[in-house]
């Protein structure tokens, strides 16, 4: 069996151990990398490696080759140097599912795993930052090997719980952050857009390169509700009693029209936006955190 | 609208209220669930909220209908049966409104709304509102209400039971008379107690209500074939009156008939229909027990050459023989009863009439499908002075008999006397222009007169010497008297002449030019005297050189067309145009009963009948002897006797006969007419036993009346009719013979539309099977009921309430 499986949120449901499950869902990433459009774009793990015929000159390492007259390719270099965040939405709308085998957090908990667990094998320093109304936990960035089981015991213990106050915890994370950092956000991002969007704005302000990642429940997606139902908000304990046949094309454009109008003032922002739902696969995240890593480079 | 069981209906008003109750009481509890996407949802939910309202509304309406529905189904709601239709289209405008309504507010209150949708919902529902208010209109209109409900209360009922002579068809071994009795007391039987019957046959009778059930059978068993009833719309009109009168809320007329035209013709049709539509609450069932396609022979009237005889005179049987069916052959006999004193008689209560028979004759005739068939028979044997009655008869089988027979009576007796006067010579030289030697060669040809077998002996005499020496005449002598273009005549000779029509005799008057003065009539042709024959005042004379009047005869009925109504189609009037004639202001003298028997085109008439006392006066308002040549006449008055003289010949023989036999018309009348004969008492007896052609009946006495006349009413059957005196113990026989109509036994079946036109179009209900009838008259008790198509909306009801609600209150 493929290890591609492994990004399929229902397969890697059944691994229990999460620094297994990070495992898996990279290795099946990657190997499917490897046949993928972006063949001859591989990942190594070593800082510098002799210069082969085909590389690019300008990958040339020229310091090196001054001290010791060989030719090496610098080629992750400046990658190394790439500080990454993990930023956990801790709101209770997180631990939401309706028919998923993941809860949005259970997804966003295997994708952050997946990605530090991508970082640290690079050797890219990462940390990891959780939050709702406020910061909650905050681990410092390391490349080191250690740092992989720090961040996945972190992220084993989380809880979602309370509401989520983006503007006052991406403030604090703005404060935090002393290098030009990537910021990974894991969030479904069901508060004020506009508030969201400022302390977005911020971040971003600050130098920081930002990737959403948008996590959604499949149902929040797809509204497969049928029926008369009393629908309550985890958060404020909202209620409302809804006819979900006669709302659900509302709805569903509505949603659309939330995502796309998040997609469209990133896009402004220089924010890369990743919309997710929990049915997806893991891969879609991954990539982009690596063509932006990419682009970076 | 009724109700079988209205309480249910209050049951379901009551339970109405549960859904009502449980729709606010226990509402449909939704499903709690977590949403944290809750906001996007809380944007719409106001309009979201109004739709679930709405549903909620509709599926409120749609669970009360229902219950409603299966109350009112329940409830056993009938309407008339005429008002079916209206209620049918009420109920689906009713529940097409509904359904319009219902998507129009669903149109109404979605999100995106449609307008263009919403604008052709509304206008349907505007139309739907606006028809179903037409028909709510309709209901309450004056054509609605016929009277329905229990099915068992009593009833009166008025059954007209058609007893034509066509009754008597024979199918499947059952007249159709027996099979009317046969369902007239299965009516009978199946009535609610309590019921008033009223049987009635086509019969002229009085409408009475029979006692009880026992005596409506009874009446019904009694009743038999009339053969000159009356119609069923007469009978019907009658019946409906005491129908009218009963006490019974519930009124029902039944009509069992063969359905054959002949049973309904003859009436003014809307009198019918106006009374049905006065009286709306009485049904109307035609049951119809006749036949589709029935066969018949039939023989047309007889046609004798002559009823009155003398003894030398030989006689001619004329007759049709008609087949409506396939080709036959069939025989055809004819028979002259043989006297057979002391016969007729009667023994043990039942009429013995004589048997024998004269020379008695039979011819084969292959008649084809639907056609006919002429047979003349001719009787040479000498015959004594007397009565004589004869038959013509089809032999064989054939499913209606009362049509092929048919009867006459002759009478033998001395030579008739009438006298032609005509208008005196001018002089030998010039002869005048009146001929009385074509009516003398008419009464008395000369060569029968040389033979002994003339019928009439004919004198012609000057109107001077007639006037002059009318005693020395014996003017009462005569059987007739013709009077040929008449000169002025005083008032003593009008009333002379007015004595002899009174005593029995025959007057014509041919009037002409000789009655003229100067264009109009004589002074002495205007006299109450004159006027009393000539039946009015002879006021001017009528010309018309165009050559386009004619006799114009419209209806040859009356013996004086005897003759001309052999052949009637083969005679054209309009060969022998009228140029002049007079015109008579008619007197009004209502006591002398006065007919006009044949008209001009113009309508002005050309012979009048009158009828004094015992004789009778025929006037023609034209000459009919005028000599073609004949010098200084002036212009011709007609053409009558121009060319071809048959016609004329046949129209004037008719008259004379007509004049010289006073009461030989009445030896063959038709069924129905009473016959009437001079009785001279110096030659026959006071008083007559009368044997009529049942035998079971026992013969009627009848006496000479004022005016010296016997006359005799009740001719109700076909046959011979023996009228036996005694003249100083000498039996003496007289008699008459009465036949059907030859329509009478028309059996051409009634259309639909005739019907209609006779009872109202959708006014009566036709059954033929007591399956059918009881259905009918179920559904006119009862009414048409509504309970399937109540379920069958409920089931339909139901239906949308649970796809809406599965719909709903999906999980």
């Amino acid at each position: 069996m493929s290890v591609e499986k492994y990004l399929k949120p229902s397969v890697i449901n059944q691994i229990k151990r999460l620094d297994l499950r990070a495992q898996f869902v990279v290795k099946g990433f990657l190997h499917g990398l490897h046949a993928s459009p972006f063949h001859g774009f591989s990942v190594e793990f070593s800082e510098h490696r002799k210069y082969s015929h085909g590389d690019d000159l300008k990958d040339i390492d020229w310091q090196v080759f001054a001290k010791t007259d060989k030719y090496y390719v610098k080629k992750f270099e400046s990658e190394t140097n790439i500080t990454g965040y993990l930023v956990m939405d801790l709101s209770q709308s997180m631990g939401y599912t309706y028919r998923q085998e993941l809860s949005k957090f259970d997804y966003a908990v295997c994708l952050a795993a997946a990605l530090a667990y991508l970082m640290v094998s690079q050797q890219d320093p990462v940390g990891m930052v959780t939050f709702n109304e406020k910061i909650r936990q905050s681990l410092a960035p390391r490349s080191k090997r250690t740092q992989l089981p720090n961040i996945l015991s972190l992220l084993s213990k989380l809880e979602p719980n309370g509401t989520t106050d983006f503007e006052n915890s991406l403030g604090q994370l703005s404060a935090m952050l002393k290098t030009r950092s990537l910021v990974m956000i894991f969030s479904d991002f069901l508060v004020d857009e506009e508030q969201t969007m400022n302390a977005l704005y911020r971040l971003r302000h600050g130098g920081h390169d930002v990737i959403l990642f948008h996590v959604l429940d499949e149902a929040e997606v797809n509204f497969p509700f049928n029926g008369m139902f009393n629908m309550r908000d985890p958060e404020t304990n909202e209620e409302l009693k809804v006819d979900a046949d006669g709302i659900k094309a509302e709805y569903i454009e509505k949603i659309n029209e939330f995502r796309d109008e998040m997609a469209k003032q990133c896009r402004q922002s220089g924010i890369d936006y990743v919309p997710l739902d929990t049915s997806m696969q893991f891969d879609k995240a991954l990539l982009e955190y690596l063509l932006s890593r990419r682009a970076r480079g | 609208m009724t109700w079988a069981n209205l309480g249910i209906l209050g049951v379901g008003g009551v339970l109405l209220a549960v859904p009502v109750i449980l729709h606010f009481m226990m509402k449909a509890k939704p499903k709690d669930i977590v949403f944290p996407a809750l906001r996007f949802l809380k944007e719409k939910d106001i309009s979201n909220r109004s739709r679930m309202r709405l549903r909620h509304f509709l599926l409120l309406m749609l669970r009360c209908l229902l219950i409603g529905l299966v109350a009112i189904a329940l409830a056993g709601p009938s309407v008339a049966s005429n008002d079916f239709g209206n209620w049918l289209t009420l109920a689906g405008i009713g529940f097409s409104t509904l359904l319009v309504g219902a998507v129009l507010l669903l149109a109404f209150f979605r999100s995106s709304k449609n307008w263009l949708l919403i604008g052709i919902l509304s206008v349907l529902m505007i139309g739907h509102l606006g028809y179903g208010a037409f028909a709510y209109s309709k209901l309450q209109g004056p054509e609605s209400g016929q009277l329905i409900g229990d099915d068992q209360a009593p009833i009166a009922a008025l059954i007209v039971i058609d007893t034509s002579p066509r009754m008597e068809y024979r199918n499947e071994n059952q007249t159709r008379m027996e099979k009317a009795k046969e369902m007239a007391t299965w009516l009978v039987g199946q009535f609610p107690v309590d019921s008033q019957v009223c049987v009635m046959a086509t019969e002229n009778d009085q409408p009475f209500f029979s006692v009880d059930v026992a005596a409506a059978n009874r009446r019904i068993e009694t009743l038999e074939v009339n053969y000159s009833g009356a119609t069923i719309p007469k009978t019907m009109l009658e019946g409906i009156q005491l129908l009218s009168k009963a006490s019974q809320e519930r009124k029902e007329v039944y009509v069992i008939t063969d359905m054959t035209e002949m049973s309904w013709a003859g009436d003014s049709p809307g009198q019918l229909v106006r009374l049905l539509d006065k009286y709306k609450e009485t049904s109307l069932f035609v049951i119809d027990v006749g036949v589709e396609n029935a066969t018949n022979f039939a023989l047309t009237q007889l046609t004798l050459s002559s009823a009155e005889i003398s003894a030398r005179q030989k006689l001619v049987v004329s007759t049709e023989i008609q087949r409506i069916g396939g080709a036959a052959q069939r025989s055809i006999s004819m028979t002259i009863e043989k006297h057979d004193p002391p016969l007729p008689v009667v023994r043990n209560d039942v009429s013995v009439f004589p048997t024998a028979a004269m020379d008695p004759q039979t011819l084969t005739k292959d008649i084809r499908a639907d056609s006919s068939e002429k047979a003349k028979f001719t009787f040479s044997q000498p015959l004594e002075f007397g009565t004589y009655h004869g038959k013509v008869k089809i032999e064989g089988q054939d499913a209606l008999d009362v049509d092929n027979e048919r009867f006459f009576t002759i009478r033998v007796g001395d030579v008739k006397r009438t006298l032609i006067v005509h208008p005196a010579h001018d002089d030998d030289k010039h002869p005048s222009h009146v001929n009385p030697i074509v009516l003398q060669s008419m009464l008395a040809p000369r060569e029968k007169v040389k033979a002994g077998t003339n019928r009439y002996d004919a004198i012609t005499m000057t109107q001077e010497k007639f006037v002059n020496e009318a005693d020395q005449i014996g003017v009462n002598d005569f059987n007739a008297i013709f009077l040929l273009d008449p000169l002025p005549l005083d008032n003593a000779m009008w009333q002379r002449l007015e004595g002899f029509v009174n005593s029995g005799g025959g007057l014509g008057i041919f009037l002409g030019r000789n009655a003229s003065d100067g264009g109009v009539g004589h002074e002495s042709f205007r006299t109450e005297a004159a006027q009393r024959i000539l039946t009015g005042s002879l006021e001017q004379q009528w010309y018309n050189q165009e050559a386009d009047l004619f006799l114009s005869p419209k209806e040859l009925i009356h013996p004086i067309f005897s003759l001309v109504r052999i052949s009637p189609t083969n005679v054209a009037w309009n060969r022998f145009p009228i140029f002049v004639h007079w015109g008579i202001d008619p007197d009004g003298n209502e006591k002398l009963p006065t007919q006009t028997l044949l008209s001009f085109g113009n309508r002005e008439p050309a012979v009048i009948e009158r009828v004094i006392g015992s004789g009778r006066v025929l006037v023609m308002t034209t000459p009919v002897t005028e000599y073609g040549n004949a010098s200084g006449k002036g212009t011709w008055w007609n053409a009558l006797f121009a060319g071809n003289r048959k016609p004329a010949w046949m129209l004037v023989s008719g008259m004379v006969s007509h004049l010289v036999q006073s009461d030989a018309g009445s030896l063959n009348i038709e069924v129905g007419q009473p016959a009437s004969f001079g009785n001279d008492l110096r030659k026959f007896p006071e008083s007559y036993q009368v044997f009529t052609p049942r035998p079971d009946r026992r013969p009627t006495e009848i006496h000479t009346l004022d005016g010296g006349r016997i006359r005799f009413r009740f001719t109700d059957y076909p046959g011979h009719y023996r009228m036996k005196g005694r003249n100083n113990r000498e039996v003496l026989m007289r008699g008459f013979s009465a036949n059907l109509q030859e329509s009478t036994t028309n059996l051409t079946r009634i259309t639909p539309d005739k019907l209609d036109a006779y009872l109202g179009p959708e006014r009566y209900q036709l059954a033929k099977q007591q399956s059918e009838i009881q259905r009918q008259q179920g559904a006119t008790r009862r009414g048409q009921e509504f309970f399937p198509l109540a379920m069958l909306m409920a089931m339909v009801v139901m239906a949308v309430e649970y796809l809406m609600s599965n719909r709903f209150y999906k999980s």
